[in-house]
């Protein structure tokens, strides 16, 4: 660090490369320009559009079982339907993203305090189940296949959309409870901001495949030096936002 | 066993904003100074530079820069009658770890308090009658005034290169600026930084009705910028990644770029990473400090490292723990009301409010840390109370801090939570929402207080910090109050959608991120009998151990703590260089 704390030579490497990916991206002509969030193109499109295909996508559960990846699959498909938005969650990445993130530093409880004594507590310390999320994940899907099981005859990947849908509302909202699993917090505190993270964070880890939400809503990603942009663009469009840059692209 | 280290003359603990600004002052008159520091540097690492720098999961969402709370949490109980809970996974505070402690993830907002705070009680005791403040609401001075803290705000703003606009230049009122400002001497540093499209509708709707925005001041670089000491920072990008990251542009003022790089360069710096803090040794019968006891990670040996002088510059939970461990000064009762040591302990009582627009472009990913426009009509004391129920106040915001996609999207009430509803509205709203927000000052409570927990250890084996913390009867109606002022503003913004202004209510929750401002439990002034360290931030039981930080503040006001903290830490540096020379009781 003391060999140079220049506020400007840290950057440029990386402005090199940005120039690099710019120029080097063939398929600006094969995006959807012009197209508002609100009339973005349905799945097929998608595929037509990505800078890193489909078959690059990580495949593969590092963290679920088959049943446990069936019951995942059928969820972010349900809260993540095909449509004009985005192709399906499984296509997005979404059950992918979880699964990498239950089976690494976050599932494993990294950074979580595990000390004994454990006793229940008020909802605003926060969880004091002495389970690793991934654990808990798993303990909640099982005990939602069991209620699945007892009141539609059959598990929850076996649900078609109107009652997975429901299904889900009704966990989240306490109208469904198991005798054993917290399952409202399970769903709000746990699957739910996976599900938002899968959306949302950089298409690195796995979801958010080919930036699909971050082109749905204009958010343009990086390299995200806006010191001029910040002028020309106030209050009115802004066109990096059709085309977002991930870290992959700086990659 | 032990290792016992050659001594030093001053041992600063923590090396984060404070331990920067005493070193700078105590180096450059060539005194001795350790810094031991229990993180590592983060300079040129992932956080610090480009693509990696910019991943809001990693260094946001996963809390990369922030304390680990499997190594040190807090506990909470709302009521002393209760049983606390360990903080398993903390959202509503982040205290820092590493060179430059949280001062490497703030936003950069950069406050002077208003002139009558630091003589808080006797500004309430003139204005309303003793009979205005509850019994329960422990109100003190501090010991300072801020005629004597000026001259370090100056320097600090210059030092960190301060964007702003002066609203008061040695009492005259500046158009464009806050006119409720303590007197300053001169303008920013910089010129203020460029505003958000959300900055220019709120501005334009306050000032219609009568209120005074202005650019909240800020350390994030609205140029290129030399500070006194020659150091540098970039022009700030504008990148949405400030608060809770590291700016790789060297555009948001830190002790990692305008002061540790220098201060290493000095001679009789150091500063020791990855050096835990265990306690300090203490003589009671002599009343000194003689030194602390440290564990280096590197190697897993402890050591005893003695010292002339001490300075607890830790995170404010920190410092009360170590006060706490080895004894020093008597635990605050709030059944007997005696005692000090964990008195005062506050938070700041925020709320807000969304506004959707559906033809107006907000682009949230064009901002900063500190890209807001303020009012200071209803903050602290700057409105008459006569006739109110309530002290204090709040600032009034429209803040836009970066639209980073998993945290920041705004959705309208009643949104479905996932499917295409759900879609539809993020695509709708996203770029076309603002929020106003309140930051609210929490005055102390003889029910809110920190002590050691009886039961939680952290890695180290020692107690943690217990929280005994919730809203109060005065905070909730201060809430209410500003909230509702805020939500006439937002009505009066022409917005399609104006979501729901909901004040801040008791129970605290420690899930929601409410901000870093923890106060208190070391507090200073001028009586043994209510303060924890005297006016110039020494220890009353133990002449050669200093305290500064937030941990200091008798009081939280609406304003983010950075100003004065940095103002009274750049003061103890020339308080101890001073000490240092003739050791006394300093009056």
């Amino acid at each position: 660090m003391s060999q140079d704390h220049s506020p400007t030579r840290p950057r440029r490497n990386f402005l090199r490369k940005l120039i690099t990916v710019a120029s080097a991206a063939p398929l600006s002509s094969q995006l959807i320009t012009g197209a508002s969030a609100s009339a973005v193109a349905a799945a097929p499109a998608f595929a037509a559009d990505m800078p890193d295909a489909p078959s690059s996508a990580p495949t593969g559960y590092q963290s679920f079982s088959a049943d446990e990846a069936a019951f995942v699959e059928n969820m972010v498909n349900v809260m993540c339907p095909a449509d004009d938005y985005t192709p399906n969650g499984v296509d997005c990445g979404l059950a992918t993203f979880i699964d990498r993130q239950l089976s690494g530093a976050f599932g494993q409880g990294a950074g979580r305090y595990m000390n004994a004594p454990w006793a229940p507590g008020k909802p605003q310390t926060g969880s004091q189940l002495p389970f690793t999320p991934e654990q808990f994940f798993k303990a909640g899907v099982e005990a939602a296949n069991r209620l699945c099981q007892a009141k539609f005859g059959k598990t929850f990947d076996q649900l078609q959309v109107a009652q997975a849908d429901a299904f889900l509302k009704d966990i989240s909202n306490s109208t469904i409870k198991d005798d054993d699993i917290p399952l409202a917090s399970w769903f709000n505190d746990l699957t739910y901001p996976l599900f938002e993270q899968a959306c949302y964070a950089d298409p690195m880890y796995g979801g958010n495949r080919n930036k699909v939400f971050w082109k749905m809503i204009g958010y343009p990603g990086l390299p995200a030096t806006h010191t001029l942009d910040m002028v020309s663009f106030r209050g009115k469009p802004y066109p990096g936002a059709k085309d977002p840059k991930s870290i992959i692209d700086f990659s | 066993m032990i290792k016992k280290l050659p001594s030093r003359t001053v041992v600063i603990v923590g090396g984060g904003l404070t331990a920067g600004l005493i070193s700078r002052q105590l180096t450059s008159q060539g005194i001795d100074v350790l810094v031991l520091e229990r993180g590592g540097d983060h300079s040129n690492g992932a956080e610090a530079k480009l693509p990696s720098q910019r991943d809001e999961l990693r260094w946001d969402v996963r809390q990369g820069l922030v304390q680990r709370w499997n190594v040190q949490t807090y506990t909470l109980r709302h009521n002393r009658l209760d049983t606390s809970s360990p903080i398993r996974w903390m959202e509503a505070f982040l205290p820092g770890e590493g060179a430059g402690g949280a001062a490497n993830h703030w936003n950069g907002h950069t406050w002077r308090w208003s002139e009558y705070e630091p003589a808080i009680h006797t500004h309430y005791v003139n204005r309303y009658g003793k009979k205005a403040i509850p019994g329960n609401v422990t109100l003190q001075d501090w010991g300072v005034s801020y005629q004597q803290m000026e001259p370090y705000h100056d320097l600090f703003e210059k030092l960190f290169g301060i964007s702003g606009k002066a609203g008061n230049i040695e009492g005259k009122i500046h158009a464009g600026g806050n006119p409720f400002e303590a007197p300053r001497r001169g303008e920013y540093a910089q010129k203020p930084l460029e505003t958000t499209q959300a900055g220019l509708l709120f501005a334009a709707a306050a000032q219609k009705m009568g209120y005074h925005p202005f650019p909240t001041p800020a350390a994030n670089s609205s140029g290129i910028y030399t500070n006194p000491d020659g150091q540098k920072l970039g022009q700030c990008q504008y990148c949405g990644h400030c608060e809770r990251f590291i700016c790789e542009a060297q555009a948001k003022g830190s002790p990692e770029i305008l002061l540790y790089p220098m201060l290493k360069q000095r001679k009789g710096f150091e500063l020791r990473l990855q050096a835990h803090v265990l306690g300090i040794n203490y003589d009671s019968h002599a009343k000194r400090a003689t030194g602390v006891r440290y564990l280096d990670l590197k190697s897993g040996q402890e050591y005893e490292q003695p010292a002339d002088v001490i300075v607890l510059a830790a995170f404010t939970m920190s410092n009360n723990k170590l006060l706490m461990l080895d004894g020093i000064g008597e635990q605050y009762d709030p059944v007997t009301g005696r005692g000090v040591l964990g008195r005062n302990f506050c938070y700041q009582t925020n709320s807000g409010v969304n506004l959707f627009m559906k033809d107006r472009w907000m682009n949230p990913f064009l901002a900063t840390g500190s890209t807001a426009i303020t009012i200071d009509d209803f903050n602290n004391d700057n409105f008459d109370h006569s006739g109110m129920d309530f002290l204090g106040g709040g600032m009034i915001s429209a803040s836009m801090f970066g639209g980073r996609p998993i945290r920041s999207r705004r959705l309208p009430p009643a949104t479905p939570r996932w499917g295409t509803a759900w879609k539809k509205a993020n695509a709708d709203w996203y770029t076309h929402s603002m929020s106003l927000g309140i930051q609210g000052s929490c005055y102390p409570n003889t029910e809110n207080f920190l002590d050691l927990d009886p039961t939680y250890k952290d890695a180290y084996g020692q107690p943690l910090v217990r929280m005994t913390f919730d809203w109060r009867a005065n905070e909730e109606k201060m809430s209410a109050f500003v909230t509702r002022k805020m939500e006439e503003i937002a009505k009066n913004m022409g917005a399609d959608i104006v979501g729901p202004a909901k004040p801040r209510k008791s129970p605290f929750d420690t899930r929601v991120y409410q901000s870093t401002h923890i106060t208190g439990g070391t507090v200073m002034g001028e009586d043994p009998r209510t303060s924890v360290v005297s006016p110039h931030l020494q220890h009353w039981d133990s002449q050669n151990l200093f305290v500064v930080g937030a941990s200091v503040f008798a009081h939280n006001a609406g304003y983010n703590p950075t100003g004065p903290l940095a103002a009274l830490a750049l003061r103890l540096g020339d308080d101890l260089a001073d000490y240092v020379r003739r050791p006394r009781m300093l009056g």
